[in-house]
């Protein structure tokens, strides 16, 4: 069955197409600057060979009509016709609560998709606007909703509830939902495979280090926290959000700058994180640089930015009663030995034993990073949210698709 | 690594049905001068293309000058990233001809009187040579509130594409627009003109075309109204500013944002109310007409009811 995989933001559409049987990626890209000037198509085929297909992409309509164009060309594609898409899944940002777990798209899922706009108004309509173009440009191929939320809905309510009054949870839905699911869900499996044990008698900790970063404790399978709340500002420092934070701090700043509610959501979604602290950049490798040649702010932000994952890997190891497997994902998870010695350093009273020399010079890989005797096993896993996702689908569409490819 | 192949994108659509273009991709400006500035920051911002004429290349030098220092304001003050920036500035261009707005879906004027100019036929003129530069699909708009669109559209070919297109400036960030119909003005170039505004996130206030519109006619009453009751002794300047900041929640009191319109503006804009109106209340008070002798026009000359330092920022103390 092929699968292609829709990641529709507010101004760009990435994809990729895989055959679910074979795991084979026909080809993936990335529709960008949609609706805006200078917008255009890059489209990688399977052999590597990259396409930059440029002009006017009005909307996310005209966008995905491009892609399927792509993909159906004799010159760049890969398929015969449409009809070899056999299923459609999507990335949906916040499923609130209604959502735990991924779902075919209905005309019910998308009602009930609409009602948690208020929790993500940048990316949820963006979101949906993705749907909507597919169901207009193949009506008769299934879709279905894959959540960044809902790997997370199985938090228990202490876990989840903030300590604000009661009655904004029941007005607002405000509440710790946190991000990256699929992402966590996938790294955490593929670790297991790997290690050859059940994923259900573990406790896992992973960590998603990318620019946006979160981290999450899994015991039985099943998320029971994670770093980010109703928005993706809490939690672990960010290329550019502050992360975990004295809320006094932010009322005392909008006072004292007199800054309104979006300016004070742009001071800490955009000039905060490693940006804010270190004034170089939001990439970790040039901020590493900076260290490296001994800038004092550089230093400063790199020890805050492992402290504050060491802090949490402390936090859920108690949450978890005990800690059997660490996984680092994401930009910097797979590509950073540095930061991941450095947040596994000093463990041993634990029964982690990081190594080194494994460690050093891993990137882009699955590797197992402990010592062998280490009772705590360590491990770096490169992402894989859109497999999931189109697994995801295949499960769901299974059921209902007659002739599945 | 293999050098990326690069081709149009048009050759890979499905349906070949002519595609619509992205509506109000470029927008050109006359007249760069702080409304023409803060327009051109919104629709930037909006991922929208900006040209701006200037009547010569010191002005157009200035405008950029003041753009770059209002987003270097926003930086500073956390609403803006330098990133950001940068991508805004590349959106605009300034030009000293009329024929660069030949692809432009708007061209709106914002043209600045000098004092004693007459703003009739000046923006007729502006009006004439937008029209002769544009495609016949372009919407003209003014900016002005006080000058009819019908009139300064009455000599164009197509008069039907003509609207007034009113942006509050006194507040950073006003959220509003007004938008007002001529004689001749169609219902497809005002739909789409509400399409623009809607796209630059403002809400567009349908008016019918009346000189001051709702903005500008309440304001040079209530700032009349300042004036009588500080020449009657009843409050300092400061503290009528302070209540009517306070009670009403004002940004700024009416003599601050009177500081800030600038004063010789306030005078023309009376003026139009005033012979189309005929009634008194929209004759400016002395105490305008005075200052406005003295050139004191507010922030523009650094001193106005107030005094400014070169920032902009109002000096206290040293008042009227």
């Amino acid at each position: 069955m092929n699968i292609l995989v829709l990641n529709c933001g507010s101004s760009s559409i990435k994809y990729q197409l895989i055959n679910i049987e074979t795991h084979r990626l026909f080809a993936k890209g990335i529709v960008e600057k949609v609706g805006m000037k200078g917008s255009f198509l890059r489209h990688e085929k399977e052999n590597g060979e990259k396409v930059k297909l440029e002009g006017e992409v009005i909307d996310h309509l005209t966008g995905i009509e491009y892609v399927l164009g792509v993909l159906i060309s004799k010159k760049h594609g890969c398929l015969g016709s449409l009809s070899e898409i056999n299923a459609v899944g999507h990335r949906m940002v916040h499923g609130g609560e209604r959502f735990q777990g991924s779902s075919l798209i209905t005309e019910e899922t998308i009602k009930d998709f609409k009602a948690c706009i208020p929790l993500a108004p940048l990316h949820n309509p963006a979101n949906l606007k993705g749907v909507q173009a597919m169901q207009y440009m193949l009506p008769e191929i299934p879709q279905v909703a894959v959540f960044d939320t809902a790997f997370h809905q199985t938090m228990p309510a202490y876990a989840y509830m903030y300590a604000l009054p009661y009655s904004l949870y029941k007005k607002y839905g405000i509440r710790r939902y946190g991000f990256h699911g699929t992402s966590h869900y996938y790294v955490a499996r593929r670790a297991c495979e790997i290690l050859g044990v059940s994923m259900e008698s573990m406790r896992i900790i992973t960590c998603h280090l990318g620019n946006g970063t979160s981290m999450a404790a899994i015991k039985n399978g099943k998320s029971i926290d994670t770093s980010m709340g109703l928005t993706p500002v809490e939690g672990l420092i960010m290329g550019t959000r502050t992360g975990d934070m004295d809320l006094g701090v932010l009322t005392y700043v909008m006072e004292k700058e007199e800054l309104n509610i979006s300016v004070t959501s742009t001071l800490v979604n955009k000039h905060s994180g490693m940006l804010g602290i270190t004034g170089i950049s939001s990439d970790m490798r040039e901020i590493e640089k900076e260290a490296e040649a001994g800038n004092e702010r550089a230093i400063l932000g790199l020890d805050m930015f492992r402290y504050r994952i060491k802090k949490y890997i402390g936090a859920y190891t108690a949450a978890l009663g005990g800690l059997d497997l660490l996984i680092f994902t994401g930009g910097i998870g797979e590509n950073d030995p540095v930061t991941r010695e450095l947040c596994c350093a000093e463990m041993e009273y634990m029964g982690l034993e990081f190594d080194p020399e494994k460690n050093a010079g891993v990137r882009g890989k699955e590797m197992l990073l402990s010592k062998p005797s280490s009772r705590v096993k360590v491990m770096t896993i490169p992402t894989n949210e859109e497999l999931v996702i189109a697994e995801h689908t295949y499960r769901i569409v299974s059921g209902l698709t007659v002739n599945p490819a | 690594m293999a050098e990326m192949i690069v081709e149009p994108i048009e050759n890979y659509g499905l349906s070949k049905e002519s595609r619509p273009k992205i509506l109000f991709s470029k927008i050109g400006i006359v007249g760069c001068g702080s409304v023409g500035q803060d327009l051109a920051i919104t629709a930037a911002k909006h991922g929208i293309e900006v040209v701006f004429l200037e009547r010569n290349e010191e002005l157009i030098q200035r405008s950029f000058k003041e753009i770059k220092r209002e987003l270097d304001h926003e930086i500073n003050h956390w609403g803006l990233t330098p990133g950001e920036k940068t991508a805004i500035l590349s959106m605009i261009r300034g030009t000293l001809v009329y024929t660069d707005f030949h692809d432009c879906e708007l061209v709106i004027e914002t043209i600045k009187m000098k004092h004693g100019q007459s703003g009739h036929e000046m923006r007729r003129e502006v009006f004439l040579n937008i029209e002769k530069a544009v495609r016949k699909e372009c919407i003209i708009a003014t900016n002005s509130s006080t000058i009819a669109v019908t009139e300064l559209s009455s000599e164009l070919k197509h008069k039907e594409r003509c609207v007034s297109l009113h942006i509050s400036t006194t507040a950073p960030g006003a959220s509003v627009v007004e938008l007002a119909k001529g004689l001749h003005t169609s219902d497809e170039a005002y739909e789409k003109v509400i399409k623009f505004v809607k796209l630059i996130e403002k809400i567009a206030i349908p008016v019918t075309e009346s000189p001051g519109l709702v903005s500008v006619r309440l304001f040079v009453v209530l700032l009349n109204e300042a004036c009588a009751t500080l020449m009657e002794g009843v409050s300092s300047m400061e503290n009528i500013d302070l209540t009517m900041r306070c009670s009403f929640n004002m940004p700024l009191g009416p003599f601050e944002f009177a500081d800030k319109v600038g004063l010789d503006k306030i005078v023309r804009w009376m003026k139009n109310l005033y012979s189309e109106f005929g009634t008194s209340r929209y004759i400016a008070s002395p105490m305008i007409k005075k200052l406005v002798r003295a050139n004191r026009l507010g922030r523009i000359t650094g001193i106005g009811f107030y005094k400014y330092d070169d920032e902009g920022n109002k000096i206290l103390e040293e008042t009227l």
